[in-house]
């Protein structure tokens, strides 16, 4: 496998710093890092109360401030459950060859039906990552599943992020980025 | 909870897919994030690496609970485990098989330095609920381990003594479990061991030494459990930095002696599996590869295996000195030239001329033979009157003493020495000198004190 190196915390500090975008806004590019075609993982409290992770296929922004996270309903049927109730949400976007890693969190997300024009983004994305696995080792077959999809099974988790952070390893990983 | 169920998950716990791990804070805010390592534990425990004090630490603190989600990269199925904290370990063998894997880990990603283990967590399985079915056909092995561990035995099975136990052991382990690089270390009762065989390398490697808690071997000496890291790591590593570490330990004479350690330069896997017997660490089986993550969780088994076998077996032998005797006496060999041999008590190391051959207990036997052969002329023995030797500071076991005799031998055929030890019935070996030799004990600050006449 290739070894490509690390981001840092303090990366992901310098970057927002500098970034120029609106109250109510993402910043341009953290906008285009979500959309590249990193795994989101999707979490939130189960209706038992209970911790409940899962994991997404593709993510979308909309009006730079909407984030639309495409998930497997067979595969999340509880975490939708619970979106649906009510739950809190976080979602971890991670690029595999550095290990920069954003976390978005929001009090509450809605689920919509994925448009027929997400498709072939979402396949974009799938197959950026998939290309990716397969460069840092992944055989082709486990990069393909592991970035499979049902186009007809998924749905949209719709959320505005109210808090942000760098979850990338190192020092100052976990801190929340401030306006 | 399906027990079964956990075990069979072992294969999406190696780390080749990094599984996702969510935690709630008290008023249930939920926070996601990668973890490098789920490591499976029992049929109802995991432990997950903690590296961080971060969110996730304060969540478990608060309340006690994860999820975690696991890809199993060969059958791609993915299965979301709930899980309870139970404790945080921060010593110990669990601690210490967790912090060679993340080092691996660190290594591989290039994140050494930034990951550091500060505990195992320790959690019940709650629940496992499979999120997606095998999608790919499990690819039936075209070598499948179990069979080939029950060829290893029935080989161990068949050896009479210590000598052939070890290279049987080792044969099976390349011929068999097809692994091409193994060394066969035993303890000494100050926790250091030495190999006594190998396969797969230019050199033997026989006498080198590895100190307790030095790279996957000492480690695994130490805890008493196997070691396992799928990634080159320079916190295990062997080499220079080694001879630098017993030197500084004082486990080393300062003088430039040892056999070097025969591993890999290159290593990318590595295991080590104690060699127990009746709750005690003999040794060590050493399996190493160029290949990344070449060992999983089933070699480790396969090996654990063949080690326990390895040593009851070499426990049983060596309580069962007392049988007729079978070999042949030795030839005698002529005798030419002279060999002086000096005896350094600091370490007990003996060097033939000026080249250095063997230290410790193997060292205290070669010398206390060869003083006993110039005083009296006798060239049998018997093991059972080195067992009694208090000077030896033999452990009272007795595959100790057969390890340390292999030892001796070995070096002593691979430096085509003019000194042999041969076999001579069981419970008895005779010291065969095809030259004449003369005895030097060197004082502690190296100066020669006293010479003893010329032996033959």
């Amino acid at each position: 496998m290739t070894q490509q190196g690390h981001a840092t915390p303090a990366d992901d500090q310098l970057k927002w710093r500098d970034a120029n975008f609106a109250a109510g806004r993402l910043p341009v590019h953290l906008v285009a890092f979500v959309q590249a075609g990193v795994a989101p993982i999707l979490g939130v409290r189960g209706m038992n109360g209970r911790p409940l992770v899962g994991s997404g296929v593709a993510c979308r922004v909309r009006e730079m401030s909407l984030v639309r996270l495409f998930a497997d309903c067979a595969r999340n049927a509880m975490l939708l459950e619970a979106i649906e109730a009510g739950s809190a949400v976080a979602a971890t976007f991670s690029r595999a060859r550095d290990h920069r890693s954003i976390q978005l969190k929001a009090s509450s997300a809605r689920l919509r039906e994925p448009e027929a024009e997400d498709l072939p983004e979402i396949a974009r994305q799938c197959a950026a990552l998939a290309d990716e696995l397969i460069n840092l080792g992944y055989t082709r077959a486990q990069a393909l599943a592991y970035t499979a999809f049902d186009p007809d099974g998924l749905a949209v988790v719709e959320f505005r992020p109210k808090r942000i952070f760098t979850q990338t390893p190192g020092p100052g990983a976990g801190a929340e980025l401030l306006r | 909870m399906s027990v079964a169920g956990l075990r069979a998950l072992r294969g999406a716990m190696e780390g080749i897919a990094a599984s996702l791990l969510c935690t709630c804070d008290g008023e249930g805010q939920p926070n996601v994030s990668m973890i490098s390592q789920v490591h499976w534990v029992d049929d109802d425990h995991v432990a997950l690496s903690w590296q961080f004090f971060n969110k996730t630490r304060l969540n478990l603190l608060a309340t006690g609970q994860a999820s975690v989600e696991l890809f199993d990269p060969v059958s791609h199925a993915r299965h979301r485990l709930q899980l309870d904290h139970v404790e945080t370990r921060t010593t110990g063998p669990l601690f210490e098989m967790m912090k060679a894997r993340l080092a691996g880990i660190a290594s591989h990603h290039g994140l050494e330095g930034v990951f550091r283990l500060l505990g195992a967590d320790v959690f019940r399985v709650v629940s496992i609920e499979q999120l997606s079915a095998p999608a790919a056909s499990m690819e039936q092995s075209c070598h499948p381990l179990l069979s080939a561990v029950r060829s290893c035995i029935d080989e161990l099975v068949c050896c009479r003594d210590f000598d052939d136990l070890a290279d049987t052991l080792l044969d099976g382990v390349a011929r068999h479990l097809r692994i091409g690089h193994a060394i066969l270390l035993m303890a000494e009762g100050d926790g250091r061991l030495f190999a006594i065989g190998s396969r797969g390398y230019a050199a033997s490697g026989v006498g080198a030494e590895i100190l307790s808690g030095e790279g996957v071997i000492g480690v695994a000496a130490r805890e008493g459990v196997p070691i396992r890291i799928g990634h080159l790591s320079a916190d295990y590593r062997y080499g220079a930095a080694l001879g630098v570490a017993a030197r500084e330990a004082g486990l080393l004479a300062d003088t430039a002696c040892g056999v070097p350690f025969p591993g890999l330069g290159d290593p990318h896997s590595q295991i080590a599996v104690p060699v127990l017997s009746a709750g005690r660490v003999l040794g060590v089986l050493f399996c190493e590869s160029a290949e990344i993550m070449r060992f999983d969780h089933e070699h480790e088994d396969a090996l654990t295996i063949l080690a326990g076998y390895f040593g009851a077996l070499a426990t049983l032998l060596g309580e069962d000195d007392t049988r007729a005797t079978e070999s042949p006496a030795p030839p005698t060999a002529a005798q030419a030239g002279l060999v002086t041999v000096r005896h350094y008590s600091r370490d007990d190391s003996v060097f033939l001329n000026n080249d250095y051959l063997i230290k410790g207990v193997a060292g205290a036997i070669l010398w206390r033979l060869l003083r006993q052969n110039a005083e009296t002329g006798r060239t049998v023995f018997s093991k059972r009157e080195l067992r009694l030797d208090r000077s030896l500071k033999l452990p009272d076991h007795a595959e100790n003493l057969d390890a340390r005799l292999v030892l001796l031998r070995r070096r002593l055929d691979e430096r085509d020495a003019c000194l042999r030890i041969g076999k001579s019935g069981r419970g008895q070996f005779q010291l065969i000198a095809a030259c004449q030799i003369a005895l030097i004990e060197m004082g502690d600050d190296g100066a020669s004190p006293s010479s003893s006449p010329a032996a033959s």
